[in-house]
C-alpha cells in the first residue's frame, strides 16, 4: 500500500504489524507444540504444575504403548481407506457433473445447477437425523459404505470443477468434434488433462474432509474395528481420560500425515479456499 | 454466497457435424444427464431427500424400536414447551453471535496486515491456516488438556496472578471455552478467504487515493471494507452456518452430555441426544426442521445487510 507518511512512521507501523503476526503465529502453534511436548513425557511428569515445556528426558514410550492398548493401526487404515475412496469418487463424479454443467447444453441444465448449488445450504450436521435413519434402513450401519456414500459427491466440488471447465477455450473441443470424438473421449482425453491443478485441489479438500470427519463415523460405526482415527481417539479419551500423554500421542499420530501433506501442497490448499470462497 | 455466471450457449454445434440440430440436442440431453446422474442421485439421496424426510419424520412419534405412530403437528408444541430446547437454542445463538463477529474481525485484520509488503508472509499464512485443516476431534482433545484445572491455560493465568477455574466443568465457563477454541480454529481459514478478496482489489485505487492524500486508515475504511463486501458476506454466512451446526466440539468436550448443566448443549447435539439418549426421533426431526428455518432466516437477514455488491 502506498501512503504519504514519513519513512520512520512506516517502519514503526511495519514493526507493529510484524509483532501482531508473530504473536498470532505463536498462538496458532502453542496448542500443537504443547500436545507434542506432553506426548513425549511420562504421565507423572505431564501432571506437574506449573507445567514444564521441555520433556526431560524425552520419552517416546507413549508412542509405543498406544499401539498395544488400542488398534491405532487399524483406525489409521480405516481413515486412509475411507478418505481415499471418498476422494476418488468425488474426483470422478464431481468432475463429470462439473463438465456437463460447463460444457454440455442439455434441457434443464440451469435447474440442475441451481439445485446442486442450493445443497451448499444444507450442511451434513443439519441432516444428521434423517441420514442416520436412512443409513439404518438401507442396512449401511457398521459398514465402510455407510461412511463413504454420504460423502461421495460434494456440491462444492461440482461447483469448483464447473468453474475450472468454463475456463477451457471452446476451440479445443471444436477441433475434437471435427475429428469425430465422442463426448466421453473428449471429456477424458482433452478436457480433464487441462484441469489437473483443480482436481488436485479437489482431491486435497475431500481427503481432508473425510480424514477429519467425526460425526459420520460416530453415527455409522459402532464396532471398534470400523472406527476411524478421530472417532477412535475420542472414544479412547472417554476410556483413558486421565492419561493425557497417551492421548496427545494419538493426536500427534493423527495430525502428522495431514501436516506433511499440507506442507507439500500448501499452494493448492490456499487455492482451494480462494476458488471456493470468492468466485 | 456464490455469484452464478451462466455460460453462453455452446457454439460448437455450428461446426461441421453431420447430425441435425435436433438429434444433437437430444443426444446432448442424454449425455448431460448421464454425466450429472451420479451427483443428482447421491445428493438427492443424502442431502435433499433427508431434508424433506426430516419434515416427514417430524409428524411421527418413534423411538427407533417401536412402531412409528402418526401424531400430526403435536411434536412442535411439545418441543417448544421443552426448557432444554430453549437452552439449546440459546446456546447455539449465543455461540454464533459471539464467534462470528469475533472471527470475522480478527480474520479481516490479519488479512489486511498480511496484504502489506512484510517479510515471511508465506510463513504466516501457513501458520494461520494450519488449525483449519486439523481434525476437530484432535483439536478438541488437545484443548481439553489445555483447559484442565492444572492445564496450560491456568498456568499462563497464574503468571498474572489469576487462579483459573476448571474451565470445562464450570457451567459459567464451558461454552466460552468452546467459543475461544472455535475462533482459534476458524479465524485462520477466513483470513485466507479475506486475503484472496483483498488481492482482487486493484492497486490503482489505492494509488489514486494516496495522490489525494488519504491515510492508511481512510483507505482501509473507504476502499478496502466496501470493496470486500461480497467476501465479507461469504465469511459471515459461512460463519453463521458453521456455528449454528456446531456439534463435534460440544460433543467431545462434554463427553456427549452437553454439560455441565446443559451449558454446552447445542441444537445439533440436542438432535443427536433425541435419537440416541431419549429415543424421540419425531422430536429430533422437529428440531431439525426448526434448525433449517433458523439458518434460512439468518442467511436471508445477512443477505439484506451485506448482499448487495458495490461497484466502483
Amino acid at each position: 500500500m502506498i501512503s504519504s507518511q514519513p519513512q520512520w512512521i512506516r517502519h514503526l507501523i511495519h514493526g507493529l504489524y510484524l509483532a501482531i503476526l508473530i504473536l498470532g503465529a505463536v498462538t496458532m502453534f502453542v496448542p500443537f507444540l504443547w500436545s507434542l511436548s506432553t506426548a513425549l513425557k511420562p504421565l507423572s511428569e505431564s501432571l506437574a504444575f506449573p507445567p514444564r515445556w521441555w520433556p526431560h528426558p524425552v520419552d517416546v514410550q507413549n508412542f509405543i504403548s498406544i499401539w498395544k492398548l488400542v488398534p491405532v493401526a487399524r483406525w489409521f487404515g480405516n481413515s486412509f481407506l475411507v478418505a481415499s475412496i471418498v476422494t476418488v469418487l468425488n474426483l470422478v463424479f464431481d468432475s463429470m457433473a462439473g463438465y456437463a454443467l460447463a460444457r454440455i447444453n442439455f434441457p434443464g441444465k440451469n435447474f440442475v445447477f441451481i439445485g446442486i448449488l442450493s445443497m451448499l445450504m444444507v450442511p451434513f450436521q443439519s441432516v444428521m437425523l434423517p441420514v442416520y435413519i436412512l443409513l439404518r434402513a438401507l442396512g449401511l450401519l457398521d459398514s465402510y459404505a455407510g461412511m463413504i456414500l454420504p460423502m461421495a459427491v460434494s456440491a462444492m466440488g461440482v461447483f469448483l470443477m464447473r468453474q475450472a471447465f468454463l475456463t477451457i477455450p471452446q476451440e479445443m473441443e471444436d477441433a475434437a468434434t471435427i475429428d469425430g470424438a465422442g463426448r466421453l473421449r473428449m471429456f477424458v482425453q482433452i478436457s480433464l488433462p487441462m484441469v489437473i491443478p483443480n482436481m488436485l485441489t479437489l482431491a486435497l479438500m475431500m481427503f481432508l474432509a473425510s480424514w477429519n470427519n467425526f460425526l459420520l463415523p460416530l453415527l455409522v460405526a459402532n464396532r471398534t474395528h470400523l472406527w476411524t482415527l478421530p472417532l477412535g481417539i475420542v472414544m479412547f479419551q472417554q476410556e483413558y481420560f486421565v492419561n493425557w500423554p497417551l492421548l496427545m500421542a494419538a493426536g500427534v499420530i493423527a495430525t502428522l500425515p495431514i501436516a506433511l501433506v499440507y506442507l507439500l501442497f500448501q499452494k493448492w490448499f490456499i487455492q482451494g479456499v480462494a476458488s471456493t470462497g470468492i468466485k | 454466497m456464490v455469484k452464478v455466471v451462466f455460460n453462453k450457449p455452446n457454439q460448437g454445434l455450428a461446426l461441421g457435424t453431420s447430425m441435425t440440430g435436433r438429434a444433437q440436442a437430444s443426444r446432448n440431453g442424454v449425455t448431460g444427464y448421464l454425466f450429472t446422474a451420479p451427483t443428482i442421485i447421491l445428493l438427492a439421496l443424502f442431502t435433499a431427500g433427508p431434508a424433506f424426510y426430516a419434515f416427514y419424520l417430524s409428524f411421527f412419534s418413534w423411538s427407533l424400536l417401536n412402531h412409528m405412530h402418526f401424531v400430526g403437528l403435536s411434536n412442535y408444541p411439545q418441543l417448544l414447551e421443552l426448557p432444554l430446547f430453549w437452552i439449546a437454542v440459546r446456546n447455539s445463538v449465543v455461540f454464533a453471535f459471539v464467534v462470528v463477529p469475533t472471527q470475522t474481525l480478527i480474520a479481516l485484520g490479519i488479512a489486511a496486515i498480511l496484504n502489506q509488503k512484510l517479510p515471511a508472509r508465506g510463513f504466516f499464512r501457513l501458520a494461520f491456516f494450519f488449525p483449519a485443516i486439523s481434525s476437530s476431534a484432535v483439536i478438541s482433545i488437545i484443548f481439553m488438556w489445555i483447559y484442565n484445572k492444572f492445564g496450560l491455560l491456568n498456568s499462563f493465568l497464574l503468571l498474572v496472578g489469576i487462579h483459573g477455574p476448571d474451565w470445562l466443568s464450570n457451567p459459567s465457563f464451558a461454552l466460552s471455552a468452546i467459543m475461544l477454541m472455535n475462533i482459534w480454529t476458524t479465524a485462520g481459514y477466513f483470513t485466507v478467504v479475506f486475503l484472496a478478496g483483498l488481492q482482487a482489489i486493484p492497486v490503482s485505487l489505492y494509488e489514486a487515493a494516496a495522490i489525494d492524500g488519504a491515510g492508511s486508515w481512510r483507505m482501509f475504511s473507504r476502499i478496502t471494507v466496501p470493496l470486500l463486501r461480497p467476501t465479507t458476506f461469504f465469511v459471515v454466512v459461512m460463519g453463521i452456518i458453521g456455528t449454528l451446526q456446531m456439534f463435534d466440539q460440544s460433543f467431545i468436550l462434554s463427553q456427549g452430555t452437553g454439560g455441565p448443566l446443559h451449558s454446552t448443549t447445542t441444537l445439533v447435539l440436542l438432535v443427536y441426544q433425541f435419537i440416541f439418549s431419549y429415543g424421540k426421533v419425531g422430536l429430533g426431526a422437529a428440531a431439525t426442521v426448526l434448525l433449517f428455518m433458523l439458518i434460512l432466516a439468518v442467511t436471508l437477514a445477512a443477505n439484506r445487510w451485506l448482499g448487495q455488491t458495490v461497484d466502483y
